[in-house]
This record gives structure tokens, sequence and C-alpha cells, in this order.
């Protein structure tokens, strides 16, 4: 009798609510095992958490937060578009320094006498079209040669980074720089116009990012693109057998993916850095991997995810300030983060 | 000339020596049916602990085995994820190299300018005094030597030994080793988790015998390059060695044009001679790309595509 009254009771607890607390339990662990790794190295977990917190409260922790976010959510759409058709791009990192080389090359070309908004177009469209060339080699090797995506957008990373090395040294090197490894910052005209957002003043980019979200959002959800993608992700056999060109949608996935990171390079170029420089954008790539993943590549999602680890990694910067830790400290937080969401969440759904 | 290619040759044993370990501890895994790009992590941790702990414990063997152990625990953490949980093998990977780095670099910050009681070159007597084959092979650390008979050893684990039988089944047809009665996720977690180590040792190999230093970052994607090479040489070891030498030698280049002031365009960069590596493996990829594709593991068809 005892067992019958409280079977039914159990099983009246909604799904959505123990999800949440599955969430909720997974991210307060990765919390605790931090607390503990930043306790190992002589750091007060509790100081240092509450000072992460204070920092985003901070009137400046807004701007910072939007900037950071506007090419990680560029760069982790980059992530979920290929997602969906089953294809892992880890080269959100090369791609992004690609759209930054071509969107400079734009602006070297230019030399400050072209009219900004249309230098500012073509920057835009040549960091697109660079980023989209950089993943379409993955997509090709992928479906000409059979090399798996993952691998060769790894390798090409390292190979844009020394694309980026080789310009900023040598040939496109500010003269004016005082012997820093830079190219030449960008003219005033050529420069993303700024926005305010309540207190804080953030680049334009940010609208680029959250257009590009909702563009994306919009294509995976409705256009015929869009649905084969999906078809394709879920079983590329019964793709091929309906008489899908599955080289064709793989390619042009990785491509859309090259595109976007490539578009987050302009937006950190001509919004926030106006230069490239030996650490433009280092680690946005993997971070942007990260959100993809922890929001299952729903683009809605996936930006939230990208705002969300941006303050992650904001807040982190007190880490180094307070607690003397090094600043990819916070690095570890996040792994820890996705690894409690792939743990802990989502067996049964199947995480992919 | 024949000066510069002995140099390339030892170059690509003292260079490659890193990546051949992780390469061969990733061919355990991947022929259990796992891909570890976390390889690059292990490694990673590897060559912190091996650091670590050798300036701790003032002796690099010491260091050796803390690299094993780190390098194993990160694909421990691998393995539970992809074996347990059933998640992603590439994206967990990737998640456990972010790990690694992290890791690394709250716990490695002490270390980066410090020197230790690293391994020296030891010239074996008698062989390393012939020409050319002496200076290629035998002027190295005792890691490089013992990697000489890792190669042949690992080949007769996984293909002789019924060690490897299992750990074949387990990647082919994890099934039918459940019906034979053997555990084949035990066998799997075994294989990957020794995939770590072996790959911790590379990173030791990196940074006690190889830079004699410890900085950020310091395996720049050599663990990648690992599993790249286990992808062409499909898991077989004597393949393995020589795809692992093949980028020491394309990262041995370097230095011995710049050496020379060579000047040819591009070979005269640095920028585009730290690429060479990278886009080696690439054009190796390419050039092997369709037959390798077909030997892959059953198990692991579906993370590949």
């Amino acid at each position: 009798m005892t067992t019958a009254t409280f079977a039914p009771a159990k099983t009246e607890v909604h799904p959505a609510i123990i999800a949440i607390g599955r969430w909720v339990a997974a991210i307060f662990g990765a919390l605790v095992i931090f607390g503990v790794l930043m306790w190992t190295k002589g750091a007060n977990p509790i100081d240092a958490y509450s000072s992460m917190f204070e920092s985003l409260t901070r009137d400046t922790a807004l701007s910072g937060i939007v900037v950071k976010a506007t090419p990680l959510i560029l760069a982790a759409l980059a992530v979920a578009v290929p997602a969906r058709a089953g294809l892992v791009n880890v080269g959100g990192e090369g791609q992004l320094i690609i759209g930054g080389v071509a969107a400079a090359w734009v602006a070297r070309l230019s030399d400050g006498a072209w009219p900004g908004t249309m230098t500012l177009v073509l920057m835009a469209v040549a960091a697109a079209c660079g980023g989209a060339i950089w993943a379409g080699i993955a997509g090709l090797l992928r479906v000409k040669v059979g090399i798996n995506e993952a691998v060769t957008t790894l390798l090409l990373n390292y190979v844009a980074l020394n694309v980026m090395f080789f310009l900023i040294y040598d040939p496109w090197k500010d003269v004016k720089g005082g012997g820093q490894p830079t190219s030449a910052a960008l003219p005033v005209a050529e420069r993303l116009p700024l926005l305010s957002l309540g207190k804080a003043t953030v680049h334009a980019g940010i609208l680029l990012a959250v257009v590009a979200t909702g563009v994306i959002w919009w294509v995976l959800r409705s256009t015929r693109w869009g649905f084969k993608l999906q078809v394709v992700g879920g079983n590329a056999e019964a793709a091929r057998r309906s008489g899908f060109k599955v080289a064709v949608l793989l390619a042009s996935a990785m491509a859309v993916g090259g595109a976007l990171a490539g578009l987050g390079g302009f937006t950190q170029l001509a919004g926030a850095e106006f230069k490239l420089r030996p650490g433009f954008l280092a680690s946005y790539g993997y971070i942007a991997f990260l959100a993809s993943w922890l929001a299952r590549h729903k683009p809605i999602q996936v930006a939230v995810a990208a705002l969300v680890l941006a303050a992650i990694s904001i807040s982190g910067d007190s880490l180094q300030l307070d607690s003397q830790l090094p600043a990819a400290t916070v690095n570890v937080l996040m792994a820890l983060v996705l690894l409690a969401v792939f743990g802990w969440t989502a067996k049964k759904e199947g995480v992919r | 000339m024949s000066s510069l290619v002995t140099e390339v040759m030892a170059g690509a044993i003292s260079g490659g020596t890193c990546i051949m370990y992780a390469a061969i501890g990733e061919s355990f895994s991947e022929s259990a049916g796992v891909v570890n790009l976390g390889t690059e992590g292990s490694m990673l941790v590897g060559a912190l602990a091996g650091y670590a702990v050798t300036a701790e414990a003032g002796n690099p063997w010491v260091g050796l085995i803390g690299a094993a152990v780190g390098g194993g625990m990160m694909a421990a953490i691998h393995a539970w994820f992809v074996l347990t949980r059933k998640s992603n093998q590439l994206a967990t990977g990737l998640v456990v190299v972010f790990l690694g780095l992290g890791l690394t670099s709250l716990y490695g910050a002490a270390y980066v300018s410090r020197t230790v009681n690293s391994f020296t070159v030891w010239n074996i007597p008698g062989l390393s005094k012939i020409p050319f084959i002496g200076e290629v092979f035998f002027q190295h650390d005792p890691l490089t030597y013992l990697s000489y008979l890792l190669v042949p050893a690992a080949w007769w684990v996984l293909y002789r030994s019924r060690w490897g039988m299992l750990i074949r089944g387990a990647g082919e047809r994890s099934e039918v080793l459940e019906t034979y009665g053997h555990p084949a996720l035990r066998v799997q977690f075994i294989a990957v988790i020794l995939g770590g180590m072996l790959a911790g040792i590379g990173g030791a190999q990196l940074s006690t015998a190889y830079a004699n230093s410890w900085f950020e970052n310091m395996t720049q994607g050599r663990g990648f390059i690992a599993c790249a090479v286990v992808i062409f040489a499909a898991r077989q070891p004597l393949k393995v060695a020589a795809g692992a030498y093949l980028f020491g030698a394309a990262l041995a280049l370097s230095p011995a044009l710049q050496a020379r002031n060579v000047d040819i365009p591009v070979l005269n960069n640095q920028f585009a001679l730290a690429s060479i590596p990278y886009l080696a493996i690439i054009v190796v990829l390419v050039a092997l790309g369709r037959k390798r594709a077909a030997q892959v593991p059953e198990g692991l068809k579906a993370v590949f595509g």
C-alpha cells in the first residue's frame, strides 16, 4: 500500500524539472571541482568566485561580454551548421584568423582612399569568402578523398596562424608600430560604428552576430537546404538513396560554416582590435566549439551559450587580477562545465 | 650537402620520437574503436607532469612515471565519457584537450623558467661511431632508444598476442567479444588508457629530452598530428613510426636551412617552414586517403562518417 502511494508521486515530477535539475547539478559539480583546483594553487575558492561574480556586475562588464561574444557567436554557428550534417568543424580558430586576414587585406588595398562604408562591406565579403575557402578545403578533402574533417580543420588552424604571422612579421608589418609585429591600424572611417546598450558601448558587430543567428535558425528550420542537411546528418546512406547530392551538401555546410567564422574575424578586426597581432582571436575558435556542443547545435541556444562562455571568460580575468592565477585557468572551468553537461545531462537523448 | 641530409634525418628521429610515442598509443586506442583527439591533452599533461616531477624529484626517470600517470588520467577521462556515457568521440577529445590546456597553464606557470636535470644525449658505444647511421640513429637520448624497442613490441602486442586480438576484436565487433565472455568495455578502457600513458611519455620526451624546457601549450598540435599519422598508417606501428619521423624531418628542415642561410623563396621564411609539417601530413593523407578509408575498424566507421 505504501509503495502504491509513493510510486505515482515519483512519476509526477515534470521531465523538464528533472532536466533542469541535472543541468544545475552538473554545473554545480563543475564549480566544486574547479574550486578544489584553485584551492590547490593557494587561492580561496569562495573569494575567487565572489570576485568573478562581482566583476560581472561592474558597468564595464556588459560591453566586455558583448564584444567578446560577437566573434564567439559567429564562430559557434560555424560549428553548428556543419554539425547539422554530422560534420565536426574544429577549424574555427583558423577560419576566424583567415577572416581577419582577408578583411585586413581589403583595408590595405583601399589604403584609406575608398569610402568607409563601401570598404567595410567589401571587408566583410572578403572575410566571409576567406573563411569559406579555408573551411571549404577541409570540406572538399572530406567528400573527395575521404579524410576526416576534424583532423584537417585542426591541422589547418596551425597553417592559418603561420599565414598571419608571416604577414604581420614581414610584408604587412606596421612601420610605425614601434617594432611590434602588427598590421597597420584601420583608419577611423573603416571601423564598425559604435552602439550604446544601456550604460555599455559596443560595436555594431553584435548586430551582425544576432542577425546571423536569426538567419541560420530560419535557414536550418525552413529551407530545403537546412532540411537536407538534417537528413544527411541523421543518415547519410538514406540521404544518398533519396537522391540527395550528399557531397555537395557536406561541402556547402563546411563552406557556410567557414563564412560565418570568417565574418567573426571581420567583426573583431573592424570592431574591436583594428589591427592583426600575434594573439588575434587566440582560443576563440575552441571556446566557440564548446559553445556549439554545449547547446547541441541549435542556433539560438548556441548564441546564448556563446554569450555565457564569453561571460565566464570575462569573469576569469578577475582570477588573474585578484587571485593571481594564470589567465588560461578559466579554460579549465569551461571544459569542466562541458564535460559535466556531456556526462550528466544527456545519456538518453544521445549526445552527438 | 651530405651534412644537411644527416642533420635533417637525425632531427627527424629526435623531433619525431614524441609524436611516435603518442601515435603508437593512439594506435592502441583506435584499434579498440576509440578515436582520442585528447591525445594532444595527454601529451601536454605528460609534458608538464614529466617536467614538474623531474624538477621535484631530480630524476627524469621518476618524471617519466609522472608523465605516464598524467597522460593516462586524461585518457581515462576521455574513456569514461566516450565509453560509459556514449558522448561524441571527437568533441569529447577536444574538450579533454581544452582541459589539458587549462590545467597545464594553472599548474605549469611555476615551472616555466626552471631548469631541470633532464635526459641527456647518450652516444651508444660502438654503434654511434658508424658513419652516417651512427649520427642519425645512435646519438640520442635514452627515450629515443626505448622508442626503437617500442615499435616492434607494439606490433607484436597488437598483431600477435592474445591481448592485441582482444583489443582489435573490441574495435571491430565488440558484440562478438561479449559473446565469448570477454568484457569488451574493459578491454577498450585499458587500450585507451594505455594510449594516454604512451602519449604522456611522448610529452615527457618533448619536455625533458628534446626541448629541455616547459612552456604553455608546448605541444603545438603534435598530439593532433599523431592522430593524423595513425589514420594514414592504418594503426600499423612500423608505418606509424615512419609517419612520425616524416613530421620530425619537416620540423628539422627549418633550423637546418636557416643555419645555412639558404635563400630560396618560401624556404627562407620561418613561418612558411613552420607550416610545412602540418601541410605535409595533409598531403600524405590526401595521397593515401581513399585506400585508407576502407581500413578503419568497424567500430570507428560511425565516428569517421
